[in-house]
């Protein structure tokens, strides 16, 4: 009994292989469920139609019209080959027997019949092998689509951890070398020399820390726009913690905040957006070399709210405006300030508010730089 | 071994003993449940230096065991342990014991810190942190752990800063001056006052000033609290009596 049993679900297994084997010409000509009823009922609509134009005004011209398009139509709807050919001999027979003198009997000696019945099975032919082409056409289309986005996401997601492999290194060179010198020399060191030394392994840790934390966030984004996990928050709490989080971490950092009077609730991930404010604060506050406060605003412009951060130093320079997102942009600077390695803060910013279905956009005003996102108010 | 007799020993013949008279002034104790060697040798090595007697566990059976034996004062608990999820360890010490647990937990979960404060954790710190904040922290779990065993509030101005609130006349001031408040601004700010220093999740606040049969829509408490905050704050990117907790709840800030 149960020899019996595995061998029908062997056979089974095998059968299923054998359908999903099924070449591209197989399935342009196979019989299914779907093609058969499409067809019938298409067929039954024209015929009625017929009828009733037939029944009302006699003329048998534009009875054939009718069936034609409905030879049009079923390819569109159906797969293969068949259903167009079944459609086309269908059609000639019901114009013969139904609509043509004489009524409800077969006549196939009428001179103009064999050139009615050829024309409408080349129009059923042509049409079905026209769509089942551009069929085709389209799904390779797609499907190279989706493998171009694939190459573009695996682009980003190798440049980040160039970028982050690279930045890692030199603040864990700092705290690897301070702490051993510290083990290895630490009774000649003077007690100011060892306080200095704990400071600095202090500070690149809180460095590594903000990073780690930036590429955390990268992982709560799955790639697409169904990835990030939204609720309904309250935009000024997010921009106000952002506010407290950047300073506590770089307490010599100024900011003036503007939220407009009325509450904005917006769908986000309010650690992610949290995340993108405090990188543009940081980015502006390293890299500006300004000593004024920097503006952090939020307002509401129409469907859309506008978050932002403008400082009034140097500005960007205008060969990274383009590309100043892209993650690349810290490679070829080689000056003292790539140490803080921005450029990877800026692409997980731009990741981060893609994700959110938003924009982000950098610009140089008269005594600065600029750098705002949007989200859509849900 | 008598704690009387610790007591009478000279101070001046310290030096060895030093660690006993210590024990004796502690300010607490406290559990400290957490798998990182390294994390749990700082936490306990700071904790000693403030006049706490830590205690360690490395694994959550551990710590469930010590917190039943010893009957600390105080749990710090980490959230991710080898052997059980934290939050079972809040269950079972919940179940017999009221004393304060403040939870250590990652910056990014901020769906288990809700699921450990509404399952009767008092606070919670994250992931990474520094000394003085965990010291704030435990002080104020520990005030509160008093407070409920001393049953009841009866404090009838709450001020911290600026504010002063008094429950009686409901009558909130902020440096001096009169702050009209509407019903349900009240209240929440009155829920707030009463517990401050610790974090109340929006479940908490909603269910204890709209009742529990509210559906769980938080808007209206998002749009209560903007209130709030445009008559207390002057800057509310510096907030001095309410810190958000974005995600999780609101905070009033405490005397120190």
């Amino acid at each position: 009994m149960r020899e019996l049993f595995r061998k029908i679900k062997a056979f089974c297994k095998k059968r299923r292989e054998d359908i999903r084997q099924r070449t591209y010409w197989v399935r342009k000509w196979e019989v299914t469920w779907k093609n058969t009823l499409v067809t019938a009922a298409i067929l039954c609509m024209v015929t009625a139609v017929a009828w009733i134009y037939h029944r009302l005004s006699a003329g048998t011209v534009n009875i054939v019209m009718f069936y034609t398009i409905a030879l049009i139509f079923i390819p569109r709807f159906t797969e293969g080959y068949v259903p167009g050919i079944v459609a086309a001999m269908v059609s000639v027979g019901c114009v013969n027997y139904l609509f043509t003198y004489p009524y409800f009997q077969w006549d196939f000696m009428r001179e103009s019949y064999p050139i009615t019945f050829v024309c409408m099975l080349l129009i059923a032919i042509t049409v079905s092998a026209v769509t089942s082409y551009t069929k085709e056409q389209s799904r390779v289309l797609a499907a190279q689509e989706k493998q171009l986005m694939e190459a573009e996401k695996e682009k980003m997601r190798a440049n980040l951890l160039r970028a982050v492999s690279h930045d890692l290194r030199t603040p864990l060179t700092g705290i690897i070398g301070a702490s051993s010198a510290y083990l290895e020399n630490g009774a000649c060191l003077s007690e100011e020399k060892k306080r200095s030394m704990v400071e600095h392994i202090g500070e690149d840790a809180n460095w590594l820390l903000n990073m780690v934390e930036n590429l955390l966030t990268v992982t709560r984004i799955r790639g697409d726009l169904t990835g990030v996990n939204k609720t309904e928050e309250a935009a000024e709490e997010v921009v106000y913690e952002a506010v407290s989080r950047a300073k506590k971490r770089n307490p010599g950092i100024q900011v003036r905040v503007s939220v407009p009077d009325e509450l904005l609730m917006l769908p986000m991930d309010a650690v992610l957006i949290g995340q993108v404010l405090i990188n543009l604060m940081e980015n502006a506050y390293f890299h500006a070399r300004s000593d004024q406060p920097m503006d952090v605003y939020l307002y509401r412009k129409e469907e859309e709210a506008v978050f932002g951060v403008r400082d009034y130093g140097i500005g960007i320079p205008p060969a990274r405006l383009d590309t100043i997102f892209d993650g690349e942009a810290m490679e070829g600077s080689g000056n003292s300030d790539s140490y803080r390695g921005m450029g990877i803060g800026l692409s997980i910013c731009k990741t981060i508010v893609t994700a959110h279905g938003g924009r982000i956009m950098a610009h140089n005003h008269d005594r600065g730089a600029e750098i705002s996102f949007t989200l859509p108010m849900g | 071994m008598g704690k009387g007799r610790e007591r009478n020993r000279p101070p001046a013949a310290c030096g060895q003993n030093r660690k006993t008279e210590r024990d004796f002034f502690v300010n607490g104790t406290i559990l400290v449940i957490e798998d990182e060697e390294n994390i749990r040798d700082f936490i306990a090595t700071s904790l000693r230096a403030q006049e706490y007697k830590a205690v360690d566990a490395k694994s959550a059976k551990e710590g469930i065991a010590l917190a039943s034996s010893l009957c600390p004062d105080l749990i710090l608990l980490d959230l991710g342990l080898p052997d059980m999820d934290g939050m079972e360890v809040i269950r079972s010490v919940r179940a017999w014991s009221a004393l304060p647990i403040v939870v250590i937990s990652a910056r990014t979960q901020e769906k288990e810190k809700v699921t450990a404060l509404d399952l009767g954790a008092d606070d919670y710190i994250t992931k990474p942190f520094g000394i003085s904040e965990l010291m704030a922290r435990v002080r104020t779990a520990l005030r509160h752990g008093v407070h409920v065993a001393g049953a009841g509030l009866s404090a009838e101005v709450f001020r911290v800063g600026g504010l002063s609130l008094d429950f009686g006349k409901r009558l909130l001031k902020v440096d001096g001056a009169e702050i009209h408040l509407t019903q349900v601004e009240y209240k929440i700010v009155a829920f707030l006052a009463r517990n401050a220093g610790r974090v109340m999740t929006y479940d908490a606040i909603i269910s204890h000033v709209w009742g529990p049969y509210m559906d769980d829509n938080n808007r209206i408490l998002r749009v209560n609290m903007a209130n709030i905050r445009r008559k207390l704050e002057k800057n509310p990117a510096e907030p001095r009596y309410i810190y958000t907790e974005v995600g999780v709840g609101y905070r009033m800030a405490e005397e120190e």
